[in-house]
């Protein structure tokens, strides 16, 4: 079953990488460009339910990478779906037309890590209050660093005697 | 008519909390509905990357405060699947129980939150009372009330004390005694039909099109459960049914938690019945100094709100180099409440809502 799904995917994509790790998981790693296309396959063969979208920022390869995770409603298979993009240039297009519901998933990575989903209809903030220089998701942001120069110490306060 | 903003929430009875729902109105009609969340974004995923393997389990169980549990057990499934740690048989049945213990809990909650809503004052105090019952197990097993931290990678802490199987039973028995009263009073009263009937309906094909999991996706007549598709624990050595019902609404979705509840006790008496014995926990490395191999996983588990998951990366160091939850409320309160809230009607913001079972502190994290 997983088997004929790899090599269906592998004659009809080019320049994409398919490993099985374990049974009833599926990983493909993909360029950027062909993201949308494959995950309308994957719609198109009964992979309807896109679990998650998640993002990791993998700072000493200068990479962001894009983790889409596609289930199916009734098998055990889930699939995932990886594609890399530059740090420096952060832009990416947006799944909404295949999967509806990539609507907020994309909206929190906007917002966490500083993508840029072409198409998207609302990238307006989703969790956070203030601005910050640098999304506070990357690896690069320090919590501690921010949390001294922001908050300030709280007041030691003196009892009465 | 004029078209008004309301704000509605984060402080309002007819909801839980933390949460709020920008509405356009005219009239009492709801035009266009705006989910707010954030009021409870704490960062638990990135802060736990700079905390070590173990030290991570407080921060977890703390994403969903309703039901902890489901959360420590996603997490320590992970660790598992990227440790390659094996979990001894009786383990798993002790996580069983101990998760349907916490699924019938968390549904008593979620009766409570929906019942006071309604205005069936009685109903939900008897609900907070029984869900009270099910708190006294977990403290006499681990100690703790509301965050348990019981589950850990390899088992679970402890083993079961003496006698408690039979507290168990005692205590299911006296709140399964009770379902005819909860019956009569609530689920077959007609003010509750009159109430909920064809409110918040979601058609089957639209619930699978927004990504709609749980009881949300079972009202709708979809035998979906990750428990059967994709069995974890012990939930393959008994017999169990996942219970459905058919109109997608909110009176088919509170039937569909009443049978779950009722199906979850069943299915603890059938664990008790056959749990192995033997040890409840495999020794894991020194978790000070504890470096987990290089790899990924995604890992997923049915709350009792649907499906949760859990995507986690590891560096083969002794710190997650990212985790990132897959939880139910996620598409349920952002994406399907705005979508079922246009053209309801303003009395039924809640109603809506809380049949959803939207829990504010899973979405934001």
């Amino acid at each position: 079953m997983i088997s004929a799904l790899k090599k269906e995917l592998e004659s009809a994509f080019k320049n994409i990488q398919i490993v099985i790790p374990e049974d009833n998981r599926l990983t493909i790693t993909a360029p950027k460009d062909t993201v949308l296309t494959i995950l309308s396959f994957l719609k198109d063969k009964g992979y309807d339910h896109l679990a998650l979208i998640s993002c990791t920022d993998w700072i000493e390869e200068k990479e962001f990478e894009l983790v889409y995770i596609i289930n199916s409603y009734g098998e055990k298979i889930s699939i995932i779906l990886k594609s890399r993009i530059s740090r420096e240039n952060p832009q990416f297009i947006t799944t909404i037309p295949v999967f509806e519901n990539a609507e907020p998933y994309e909206r929190e990575i906007h917002e966490l890590y500083g993508i840029n989903f072409e198409g998207h209809p609302r990238l307006t903030p989703l969790f956070l209050e203030r601005e910050y220089e640098i999304p506070p998701f990357r690896k690069d942001f320090d919590t501690r660093k921010y949390v001294e120069e922001f908050f300030d110490e709280i007041p030691f306060v003196e009892e009465n005697k | 008519m004029r078209e008004l903003e309301l704000y509605f929430g984060p402080q309002h009875l007819g909801m839980v909390g933390n949460f709020s729902i920008t509405l356009k109105v005219e009239g009492d009609r709801i035009l266009e509905a705006t989910a707010n969340p954030g009021y409870l974004h704490r960062g638990f995923e990135k802060l736990m990357e700079l905390r070590t393997w173990i030290q991570n389990f407080p921060l977890v169980c703390r994403i969903n405060v309703v039901e902890p549990d489901h959360m420590e057990m996603v997490y320590a499934m992970a660790v598992e699947k990227l440790a390659n740690i094996e979990v001894p048989e009786r383990a798993h049945y002790v996580r069983s129980v101990y998760l349907e213990l916490a699924r019938v809990g968390s549904h008593l909650f979620g009766l409570w939150a929906y019942a006071n809503m309604l205005g069936f004052d009685t109903v939900a105090n008897w609900a907070m009372y029984h869900h009270d019952l099910v708190l006294d197990l977990f403290e006499e097993l681990t100690g703790g009330r509301v965050y348990h931290i019981y589950i850990w990678p390899g088992g679970v802490r402890r083993d079961f004390p003496e006698g408690f199987k039979d507290k168990i039973v005692n205590t299911l028995h006296s709140i399964g005694g009770c379902v005819p009263d909860y019956d009569a009073t609530f689920f077959n009263n007609p003010l509750f039909y009159e109430r909920t009937k064809d409110v918040g309906k979601i058609a089957r094909d639209e619930a699978k099109r927004l990504g709609a999991v749980g009881q949300v996706l079972r009202a709708t007549g979809m035998k979906f459960d990750i428990r059967k598709v994709e069995p974890y624990a012990a939930y393959n050595n008994v017999d169990w049914d996942v219970p459905t019902r058919e109109d997608g609404d909110v009176y088919s979705r509170l039937w569909v938690i009443r049978d779950e509840m009722i199906e979850s006790v069943h299915m603890i008496f059938k664990l008790l019945d056959k749990m192995p014995s033997g040890d409840v926990y495999n020794r894991v490395p020194n978790p000070f100094k504890w470096n987990i191999p290089k790899g990924e996983a995604y890992v997923r588990t049915e709350s009792s709100r649907g499906e949760l998951g859990l995507y986690m990366v590891s560096n083969g160091e002794d710190k997650p180099y990212r985790v990132h939850f897959r939880t139910p409320s996620y598409t349920h309160g952002l994406i399907i409440l705005e979508k079922l809230l246009k053209n309801a009607s303003i009395a039924d913001v809640g109603n809506i809502m809380i049949s959803l079972y939207v829990v504010a502190p899973e979405i934001d994290r």
